[in-house]
């Protein structure tokens, strides 16, 4: 608790900072992007999520379990590594340029790491797993006999999942997106490796604090950041109650 | 008239079929990296820095030589803050869940909100908290505030599962407080103790936000070394890094998927 309220103390003792941080472009900037980006991940990721989500909770196949390991293994990856991973594949000499060279002869999507495209996809890579366990968990403790009740009055797989299941997964799939955005808002390591001409607020962050020492601003971007997480996130849990 | 094929099994095929394609997205960019610290460096057309030492496991030792230093920083913080979260995170958990007292509520919320607010903002906050000293109490410090809430919430379900029937029982036959932590408490509350550690480790070794806005050339963790890798070095060079900071992680995640380890659901900061 003690360097919240340092964090706090901080931003209140140099207000001016506080309205720089709100007003100058620089830092606006970077905190809409900051949560324009982890909207945008939020709900892509959990709309990714749901059939590799409900066919983990509800279905057995062989190599069921090989497959949803595979799925959750990126928890395990701190945020520098995820952004490498982008970099492997959609860097400059990248796997899939590579391979798109091999097989069309041009190079396609050489570089893309670095631009918006690549921060998002690198901020999918990561949510995505989070969202694929978070729902899984939640379509766990889903009601069989509302389904079977649904089929019996002649309800095809895509009507139930419609009219029965989205209707009753809507508190879990609205608590997911307030994982998955809270998750993106803090991320710091994927923009830290992939982020050029666009910054977001925790890069910000780092670059005032370590580049121009500017403790103040870096502790006002801090305070506003935790804000609007908190605040989205409410609102997403709200809905989840 | 029935369908040869019926719509249930078309929808289960292709459920499957979406989710086995993702995992294979999510897994192709480690397969690619996994490659590239095995293949010859040569294939990428430019003689690699650890080529020289020969073969992959050349390659290894290489890196392993060039970031000693922050393994072993990696190494003792996880020594040092697994003991720590464990020795601290119990006994609370235990007050919290067993004999609460005036307060212990809103102190249990206090000590869960380093889980609810970004990284980044708890690193700045201890970073100026503590002036420009960085050093390795203050990482202790750091990953302690990460890892005492999973410890506080795996021992506190753990204690709820097991109940307190136990422990009353032990009282009336005249077993004081102590003798009953020690003799019935504590037994039973090996396995979340177990999945507590695996948690706090996975953690400590992975995080990177406090890690690296703490480092110093001198104290470095190994997530921070592996920014640096990335930087710096070539990419067999990088993928073998990459390796070496898997090998530990991915054991223990698999153990605490195995426990049935729900807290790593959100798994590590990014």
């Amino acid at each position: 608790m003690w360097p919240l309220a340092r964090l706090a103390a901080g931003a209140f003792s140099s207000p001016d900072a506080f309205l720089k941080v709100l007003a100058a472009g620089r830092y606006r900037t970077s905190l809409v992007n900051s949560l324009a980006l982890s909207t945008a991940a939020a709900f892509v990721s959990v709309a990714l999520a749901i059939v590799p989500a409900w066919v983990f909770a509800r279905e057995r196949f062989p190599g069921r379990d090989l497959v949803r390991t595979a799925v959750s293994l990126p928890l395990t990856f701190s945020g520098v590594l995820v952004g490498f991973l982008v970099i492997v594949m959609l860097g400059r000499i990248g796997a899939v340029p590579k391979l798109a060279g091999l097989l069309t002869g041009r190079e396609l999507f050489a570089g893309s790491a670095f631009t918006l495209a690549g921060l998002f996809l690198a901020y999918l890579y990561f949510e995505i797993p989070r969202a694929v366990m978070t729902l899984e968990a939640a379509f766990r403790h889903f009601p069989l006999e509302l389904d079977a009740a649904a089929r019996s009055l002649g309800a095809g797989p895509i009507a139930r999942l419609l009219h029965v299941t989205l209707p009753y997964a809507a508190p879990a799939l609205f608590s997911t997106l307030a994982v998955t955005f809270s998750a993106s808002m803090g991320s710091f390591g994927v923009a830290l490796v992939l982020a050029r001409r666009f910054t977001v607020a925790p890069l910000e962050i780092y670059t005032e604090l370590t580049a121009f020492l500017n403790d103040a601003v870096a502790g006002a971007l801090c305070i506003a950041l935790a804000a609007l997480t908190f605040g989205v996130d409410r609102l997403f849990a709200r809905r989840s109650a | 008239m029935s369908l040869p094929i019926s719509p249930r099994r078309v929808a289960r095929t292709a459920g499957i079929a979406v989710a086995v394609a993702l995992a294979v997205g999510l897994v192709a960019p480690l397969v690619v990296t996994a490659a590239g610290a095995f293949v010859h460096a040569d294939w990428y057309g430019q003689r690699s820095e650890g080529a020289a030492a020969g073969g992959a496991l050349g390659l290894f030792r290489y890196v392993l030589g060039l970031w000693s230093g922050a393994l072993v920083t990696s190494l003792r913080l996880v020594g040092t803050v697994v003991p720590l979260a464990l020795l601290i995170g119990t006994p609370a958990a235990f007050a919290f869940r067993r004999r609460p007292f005036p307060g212990s509520g809103s102190l249990e919320t206090l000590a869960m909100t380093p889980l609810a607010i970004p990284g980044i903002a708890l690193a700045v906050g201890l970073l100026l908290g503590a002036g420009r000293a960085p050093r390795f109490g203050l990482l202790v410090a750091g990953h302690l505030a990460y890892t005492l809430p999973l410890v506080l919430k795996t021992v506190s379900n753990a204690l709820e599962r097991e109940g307190a029937d136990l422990e009353r029982v032990a009282r009336s036959l005249g077993a004081g407080p102590w003798k009953t932590a020690a003799w019935v408490t504590l037994p039973r509350l090996v396995p979340g103790l177990v999945l507590s550690a695996l948690l706090v480790f996975a953690v400590s070794w992975g995080e990177f936000n406090v890690s690296f806005l703490l480092a110093t050339p001198i104290v470095q963790t190994f997530p921070a070394a592996l920014y640096l890798t990335y930087t710096t070095n070539s990419f067999p060079v990088a993928a073998a890094a990459t390796l070496i900071f898997l090998a530990p992680i991915v054991p223990a995640f698999l153990a605490i998927q195995a426990l049935g380890g729900e807290e790593f659901r959100r798994g590590l900061s990014v």
